[in-house]
């Protein structure tokens, strides 16, 4: 550490040498407000003064030359309230001497009448010290300072900006260079201040040279910078489509990762939640779903390193036993980052934007940039930031107690009884049942017949309040050679259900240095370690292992949670789901869910490192050349055990089982770039970029099974019988040349030309490049003359682009054929078998995505209203598709990837952005809403559906006409009344005994009969459109902001309604069914059908259908956050700011879904399968208080 | 400094232009096609596959015996009727809808997953420098076992795309049903070939243990000879195996299951299953125990109420192939009838147990050879053999019943719970007669998975 503040020390040093320019300075009209007080005059006042004081009234900032102000004096009775600024001009001025221009905003200048017409090229106007002043010149601790201010994200020079002395009355302004030069005292503070700028302090320090970079405020959106792949651009001059959060966004919203906190406020992407659980990942969509088998995640770049987000259950160890279709959402491989450290996020959504990413840029681009030091900033910053929070469940299922779930199942079973059994009576004991039957299906489970009185709540059990906690620490500042910016954050959050949580240590240093003239070097690091503990709480109740969340839901309440001994009941559960000579009852043997999050355990660790180094030379004006490197090393490790003492579902013995995982990611990239920037004659701005870039990534994965543990005392593999493991390798690489230019006449005409060529290993001989072009033109006609008069209107843009991207997410050896060991026994041992397990196809290459976008981008009185509206079309051709194949092929269900078949998304996006007060009371408004049709065009040569198994069996259909992955079964039409109804209804093929109370399925193919025909799409994951809007109020210190956001027209498979709603009572089920047909009298809310415990063999209820398909629109205040920034008064003066806010996150959700999370996907990662739920971990409410300072 | 600076910069950013071969990256840790398929060793290896094919959940581990045995008049689906119990009970009771009937459509997919192994082999071996005798012989192995994959689709559901080549993914869609007929027909020109490419039994070495042999081909072919109703070409080649290949009736019937007996003299081929974590055990022996006995026992495949009856006073195989009650845990009788035959211990839990699935065996040639040659005194005594080892008395034509329903009586008890049940009923034609008897209303053949319809509409259903 004291080696760096050494350097620091000496890079200081060197930044001092510098060369004096000649001041040229406006003055400003408060500076001698105190002096003017100084002459007495009680009749008149100074001009200057009056000008001071109507700077304070009107909020503006008045510029004058002092000679021309000179000792103008203003009479008493001319300075009073005038309704207007123009007013008080016409007023106060001597029109025939002196005239007023009005710069921009809220900035004036006075000049001499018939003078020059711009401030540029008037005439110097010195730093005139007034007559009080006269004795601080000769005051020996004073000193020369000088300066040059720039922008901070361009480094362009910025003219006009005041500069005073703080407190003091001198002053200056920046000449065309940016510069500035006055005297002042050697220990003062300078303010610097810039319209469209936020205001900056600088301790002078003795410093001859005070050089400053002044950032861009970020509520005038013109002049945000906007970063852009391979550079930034100012919003204004944005062609293509670029979404963007920047920190004050997301720094109140209470979550693991940066993408849960941008949800809902960026227009046409979409962030999903699928699972609670801490650690989780989310899936963002831009502008819809637009690959099949590719993956639909976007490309991330951080900090200019592109990474894409790696799930593969092989990287992070998924339990092995488990079944991919009941595998829990991944736990998010960027979770690492701490948002804390996130200076602005940015979607790139069109082609134009993302095209220069080629290959990889079809599902949109997200650009992450962290902070980074100020240049100039002088003393340090320390910035400290902390929350703590307590989560609960958002929300819990209405599920049926004891004695309505008593009910349903002797209903289910007396239905069927009465059916199936002849010379049956609704009132026959057990015992009676037995001498009819062996079946245990009909008997009536004596809990149920004389209720014991336990009525469990398994809910209550599972969930509790949980504590989140979050610190950081950071510490920036910069020299005018170098800057830092260097954190560490801890970052906590337990699970709402026992045994999960994420806890995150993360550290990041960021430095820039100007060692010479015209290098420019920088390096960041990024370290952080991650652990994730996993429970199983998101499978079905059948999976091993089993998820908790199912288990509670569908596990009887009349089951005691504990023992009498107070132990978890795994034993004295189960004693009326069967008997051990089989003549049990027949109900589902569920795990207790307590015993679940008890005796099994999963781990999942990671470290993962970010770094990169860049330096950067100008070669000549404009022209700079760039060398940028980065590595990505992800390392996963995970163990899992699974307890002896776990009785699963009822087994005497326990089978413990564990697992131990480990990977390593490591990711290289060099890319060279050349850049260019010029403007011609004021006229014409070109810039340029073009590059070569090489990218390499190694997976190398590791997994060790391990069973038969003698006991519980070793959880490790060490402790079991290791009976399997596996080690694999993976690469691929990736060659690139890109190229983009821009070019602007006027600022009005605006054309950028973007292109990338890809060659990547992931496709087959012959089809390795892929040449990725974009074009697009803008057209401020805010800038024409006949638009210029129209105040109220201050910019105006229409746009276009039009390009081609790529999507390489495909795994990395399918277009080879590969072979897989498949072991036999042979004298009883096991010997080598290997057989081909996926095809050959060597035309296997990229899907291409060509879009159309047409935006426009509005903003009047004064910006404080701005829209932007997109529309865009987006069509993916060559799609990739694991073509279902004939079982006769060879393969299986394993289905092959084909480039087949065409996918459109278009829609709308509108952002609209509004402050509607200003002033004392502040009140803006931030909203944004986008719809995206998707549409599938064409499906290979015959345009066969494709039908795809998701977690229970055939259930999404993928066809010409529909979305993608749609959902697919039988359409419920009704509920049969009658025999008479039955008998008159076309013939079910698959009810073979249906009586009344039973689905009346619909014939959707008009053939007079119900059979696999008559299976149709009933419904689709993807909504039709998603808005979001923040209100925010601020009155002084105190703000307040709140988050709704929702999504209309989304659908979700429900799939616990197989269980929790097939009528059989073999489990708890949803409180609604209780409204269930019972009999024509009592027909219920008409739309759930009768109990009945066999219902395949009768009515076949539980089918695939449009029953098990729910609305899941919703609407959610996602945020609220009540904020209170201590005046400055009230701080001491070790701190410079300091603010405390409450927020509440995921506070309510508006919605018709029956299960936790309207926004649930079991399979996130399975894109034809998507919207499935199958007992998933639900999202947490949460309240947390903040708490930011910096001193 | 500019210079240097510049010079690095250079340096690094050649040092990394790539060549084209940057982008040519080769599977690491699995092989790949192109590189595979050389040596006598790679056809080994390659056929070894094709026998791992029977172990899988669509083939002998779960779903022929639960449409040969659970959809007969054998067994039922077990007492609890959820999950995989639910799945069964349609099939049991024959109201299985083809687009849930999952073991259905896995008994389809995996017996083509082995049927495509055993092509590879065939299309890929002949330009191979080895020892032609072994080359034979493995030609032979993929023969024989296409030819047993093909009989069990056959049987299943009739009319199946006959695919005797490696072709590729667009290829599959070209291939239209045929008939059973035509199946058996090129299954029995296979048979013939592989009988004679095929090794003796007692040719192999100790490790060979479990592979295809002479044997194996001739019991094979017989059976299908009868399926196809050819009963006078299954004689000569029924004679032969009782002649020339070396099989014996075992002096005591419970001695031809269990860990310690497997590949004995009796058995002709079996399916080899090793416990122990190395994804090569058997599902099927935890599937079969009664609830609660193990710890996971799931008690599927339940034998019906009637087949303890059907055991004649004294029979041996009763004891060997089923219990009707069991000591649970608590010490308490409890009164449950279950499959013995392939254990009910397992080493591990959760479907890994080392016991073997016998697919032929030498009692079933002598009773096939009895139904070839009909009523006959020699006939009798072929099935007298097999009622004497089990420790009863002979029948002859002065039994009651008729030679036919003796005959399948006997296979019934004899061949109990291995998977020749159903394929028996509809070869002696009783299918329907039998299963009407039981208040069912049978299909003969299994529905075609509507994933196949859905694939090719060309596609026909069978009907219901």
């Amino acid at each position: 550490m004291s080696a760096f503040l050494r350097l620091l020390g000496i890079l200081l040093i060197l930044g001092l040498v510098r060369p004096l320019s000649n001041a040229q300075t406006y003055v400003y009209a408060k500076l001698n407000y105190d002096s003017a007080k100084k002459t007495g005059h009680e009749q008149k006042k100074y001009l200057r003064d009056v000008l001071a004081e109507l700077e304070t009234a009107y909020k503006v900032s008045i510029m004058f030359d002092s000679k021309l102000v000179g000792k103008i004096t203003v009479p008493e009775e001319k300075i009073k309230k005038y309704e207007t600024l123009d007013a008080a001009f016409l007023n106060l001025l001597d029109a025939g001497k002196i005239r007023v221009k009005k710069l921009s905003g809220d900035f004036y200048v006075l000049q001499k009448a018939g003078g020059t017409e711009s401030p540029q090229v008037s005439p110097v106007l010195a730093a005139m010290p007034a007559e009080g002043n006269k004795t601080e010149l000769v005051n020996a601790s004073r000193m020369m300072v000088s300066g040059t201010v720039t922008d901070a994200a361009t480094g362009e020079a910025l003219p006009g900006v005041s500069v005073r002395v703080k407190g003091g009355t001198k002053g200056a302004g920046t000449d065309v260079n940016g510069k500035y030069k006055f005297d002042v005292p050697a220990n003062s503070v300078l303010v610097f201040t810039y319209i469209g700028y936020k205001g900056r302090e600088v301790q002078v320090n003795s410093r001859a040279v005070v050089d400053v970079a002044l950032e861009k405020d970020e509520n005038n959106s013109l002049n945000e910078v906007v970063v852009v792949g391979y550079g930034t651009q100012q919003r204004r001059d944005i062609t293509g489509s670029v979404g963007s959060v920047t920190a004050k966004n997301i720094k109140d919203i209470a979550v693991t990762s940066f993408e849960n906190a941008i949800q809902g406020q960026i227009a046409g992407v979409q962030v999903q939640e699928p699972s609670g659980e801490p650690g989780a990942a989310t899936t963002i969509r831009v502008r819809g779903v637009g690959s099949i088998s590719a993956g639909n995640e976007p490309l991330y770049v951080i900090d200019g390193f592109p990474v894409s987000k790696n799930v593969d259950p092989g990287v992070q160890g998924d339990v092995a036993r488990r079944t991919t279709a009941f595998r829990p959402p991944p736990a998010n491989p960027l979770g690492t980052i701490s948002p804390n450290d996130i200076e602005s996020v940015e979607v790139l959504k069109d082609a134009s934007a993302a095209a220069i990413y080629g290959s990889r840029g079809s599902n949109g681009v997200i650009i992450i940039t962290t902070k980074k030091g100020k240049k100039g900033e002088g003393r340090p910053v320390v910035g400290f930031d902390a929350y703590y929070g307590t989560q609960t469940v958002a929300r819990e299922v209405d599920l049926m107690n004891a004695a309505e779930y008593a009910d349903y199942v002797k209903n289910a079973k007396n239905n069927t009884y009465l059916q199936d059994i002849p010379g049956a009576n609704i009132n026959d004991p057990n015992s009676v049942r037995y001498t009819k039957t062996t079946n245990g299906t009909y008997f009536i489970p004596d809990d149920f017949v004389n209720l014991t009185g336990t009525d469990t709540d398994w809910q209550d059990l599972i969930f509790k309040t949980a504590p989140v906690q979050n610190y950081n620490v950071s510490l920036s500042g910069g020299s005018d050679k170098l800057s830092y910016y260097t954190s560490g954050g801890y970052y906590n959050q337990d699970g709402i259900i026992d045994n999960s949580g994420f806890e995150r240590f993360s550290f990041r240093v960021n430095l820039e240095a100007e060692p010479v003239k015209k290098l420019k070097v920088g390096f960041g690091l990024n370290p952080s370690f991650t652990n994730t503990a996993r429970n199983s709480a998101g499978a079905p109740y059948f999976a091993d292992p089993p998820g908790a969340v199912y288990s509670a839901i569908v596990h009887s309440p009349t089951v005691s949670p504990f023992l009498p001994d107070g132990s978890i009941n795994q034993t004295d559960n189960q004693s009326h789901l069967f008997t051990e000579n089989g003549t049990g009852a027949n109900m589902t043997a569920a795990n207790n869910p307590l015993a679940i999050l008890k005796y099994i355990h999963d781990d999942l660790k990671q470290f993962r490192t970010f770094g990169n180094i860049f330096a950067e030379y100008e070669l000549f004006d404009g022209l700079k050349y760039k060398l940028y490197t980065g590595i990505d090393v992800n390392n996963y490790s995970r163990s899992f055990y699974r307890e002896k003492a776990f009785l699963d579902r009822g087994a005497l013995t326990g089978d413990p089982y564990g697992q131990s995982n480990s990977s390593l990611n490591t990711n290289w990239l060099v890319e060279n770039t050349l850049s260019y920037k010029k403007t011609i004659s004021d006229d014409h701005m070109i810039s340029a970029v073009a590059g070569y870039s090489a990218q390499k990534d190694h997976i190398g994965a590791n997994q060790i099974l391990a069973q038969n543990y003698p006991d519980d005392l070793v959880q490790t593999i060490s402790g079991g019988q290791v009976t399997g493991g596996t080690s694999t390798e993976e690469e691929w690489s990736l060659v690139s040349l890109l190229a983009r230019a821009n070019y602007a006449y006027k600022d009005k005409y605006l054309v950028t030309a973007t292109i990338r060529s890809d060659r990547s290993s992931r496709f087959g001989e012959g089809h390795k490049t892929g040449v990725f072009p974009s074009f697009s033109v803008g057209w401020r006609l805010s800038e024409e003359p006949f638009l210029k008069k129209i105040t109220a209107l201050n910019d105006l843009k229409i746009r276009a682009s039009w390009g081609e991207t790529g999507n390489f997410l495909i795994p990395n050896y399918a277009a080879i054929g590969l072979l897989n060991p498949y072991n036999y026994v042979l004298g009883n041992v096991v010997v080598n078998g290997i057989a081909p397990s996926t095809p050959n196809n060597k035309n296997l290459t990229w899907e291409k995505n060509t879009q159309t976008d047409i935006g426009l981008d509005i903003g009047f009185l004064r910006n404080r209203i701005s829209a932007s509206v997109d529309w865009y079309r987006k069509i993916t051709s060559d799609l990739l598709l694991n073509v279902q194949v004939p079982a006769a092929v060879g393969f299986g269900t394993l289905n092959p990837l084909q480039n087949i078949g065409e996918v459109e998304n278009k829609g709308l996006e509108v952002s609209l952005s509004s402050r509607n007060l200003t002033g004392k009371f502040t009140w803006s408004t931030d909203l944004n809403f986008s719809t995206n049709k998707n549409e599938v065009l064409k499906l290979g040569s015959s345009g066969d559906p494709i039908l795809s198994t998701g977690g229970a069996g055939i259930r999404h259909i993928t066809r010409i006409g529909d979305p993608i992955g749609s959902y697919y079964g039988y359409v419920v039409e009704g509920i049969y009344q009658s025999m008479e109804e039955i008998a008159a209804a076309p013939k079910d093929e698959l009810a073979p005994a249906s009586r009344p109370g039973d689905f009346r399925f619909k014939d959707v193919n008009g053939d007079g009969k119900i059979n696999a025909s008559d299976r149709t799409v009933t419904g689709n994951y993807q909504p039709k459109y998603t808005w979001g809007i923040t209100n925010t109020l601020g009155y002084k210190g105190v703000s307040l902001s709140f988050l709704f956001q929702g999504v209309e027209g989304a659908e979700v498979l429900n799939l616990t309604r197989r269980h929790m709603g097939n009528g059989e009572g073999a489990t708890n089920s949803y409180a609604l069914w209780t409204e269930r047909w019972i009999s024509p009298e009592q027909p219920g809310n008409g739309t759930i059908p009768r109990a009945d415990r066999l219902t395949d063999t009768h009515g076949n209820n539980n089918r695939p259908s449009s029953f098990q398909v729910e609305d899941a629109s919703y609407i959610r205040l996602r945020n609220v956050t009540v904020a209170y920034t201590l005046p400055p008064k009230m701080l001491s003066k070790r701190f410079s700011s300091a603010r405390l806010y409450l927020s509440g996150t995921n506070l309510f959700t508006s919605t018709d879904y029956l299960g936790y999370n309207p926004e649930v996907n079991n399979q996130s990662t399975a894109t034809g399968v998507q919207g499935e739920d199958y007992g998933a971990y639900p999202l947490s409410r949460n309240f947390s208080l903040g708490l930011n300072i910096t001193f | 400094m500019k210079l240097k600076i510049t010079a690095i910069t250079m340096l690094v950013s050649f040092l990394c232009s790539c060549g084209k071969n940057f982008t040519d990256l080769s599977p690491i840790s699995q092989r790949n096609v192109s590189a595979f398929y050389q040596t006598s060793g790679d056809m080994i290896t390659a056929i070894n596959s094709a026998y791992k094919a029977l172990q899988m959940n669509g083939t002998y581990n779960q779903s022929y015996w639960v449409m040969f045995e659970t959809r007969s008049d054998n067994t039922d689906a077990g007492p609890d009727q959820t999950g995989l119990g639910a799945d069964l009970a349609v099939i049991d009771n024959f109201v299985e809808v083809p687009a849930t009937a999952e073991l259905i459509t896995s008994a389809y997919l995996d017996s083509y997953v082995g049927i495509g192994r055993c092509n590879i082999v065939l299309s890929r071996i002949d330009p191979i420098q080895m020892d032609e005798r072994l080359k034979a012989r493995i030609k032979g192995e993929a023969l024989f076992l296409r030819s047993l994959f093909y009989y069990n689709l056959t049987v299943a559901f009739g009319n199946i795309p006959l695919i005797l080549n490696e072709i590729s993914v667009d290829e599959g869609k070209g291939y239209l049903q045929v008939p059973a007929a035509e199946v058996y027909k090129q299954l029995i020109a296979d048979l013939k070939q592989s009988e004679e490419w095929l090794w003796k039994k007692s040719e192999y070495a100790a490790a060979d243990a479990g592979r295809a042999t002479k044997g194996s081909a001739a019991a094979l072919l017989a059976k299908i000879y009868l399926t196809a109703g050819d009963k006078t070409s299954a004689v000569p080649v029924l004679r032969r195996i009782i002649s020339d290949y070396g099989y014996i009736l075992l002096p005591e019937y419970a001695n031809i299951w269990g860990v310690a007996n497997e590949n004995n003299a009796e058995s002709i081929f079996e399916v080899q299953f090793k416990g122990g974590g190395t994804s090569t055990g058997n599902a099927f022996t935890n599937v079969f125990s009664p609830l609660l006995r193990n710890s996971v026992g799931a008690y599927k495949n339940r034998p019906m109420p009637e087949m303890a009856g059907l055991y004649q006073a004294g029979d041996k195989r009763f004891a060997a192939s089923m219990r009707t009650s069991y000591i649970s845990t608590t010490g308490a009788t409890i009164i449950a009838p279950f499959i013995v035959k392939y254990g009910t211990e397992t080493k591990f839990n959760e479907g890994d147990a080392d016991y073997n699935f016998i697919v032929l065996r030498y009692a079933d040639v002598l009773l096939m050879l009895a139904e070839a040659l009909g009523e006959s005194d020699e006939a009798y005594n072929l099935i007298n053999d097999v009622r004497f080892r089990a420790g009863l008395g002979k029948i002859d034509a002065s039994t009651p019943g008729s030679f036919s329903d003796k005959l399948l009586r006997e296979r019934r008890v004899e061949l109990a719970f291995e998977n020749h049940r159903w394929p028996d009923l509809l070869r002696f034609g009783k299918a329907k007669e039998i299963m009407q008897a039981q208040g069912k209303n049978p299909r003969l053949l299994f529905r075609i998975p509507q994933r196949e319809l859905d694939i090719n509409p060309q596609f026909k259903q069978n009907d219901i």
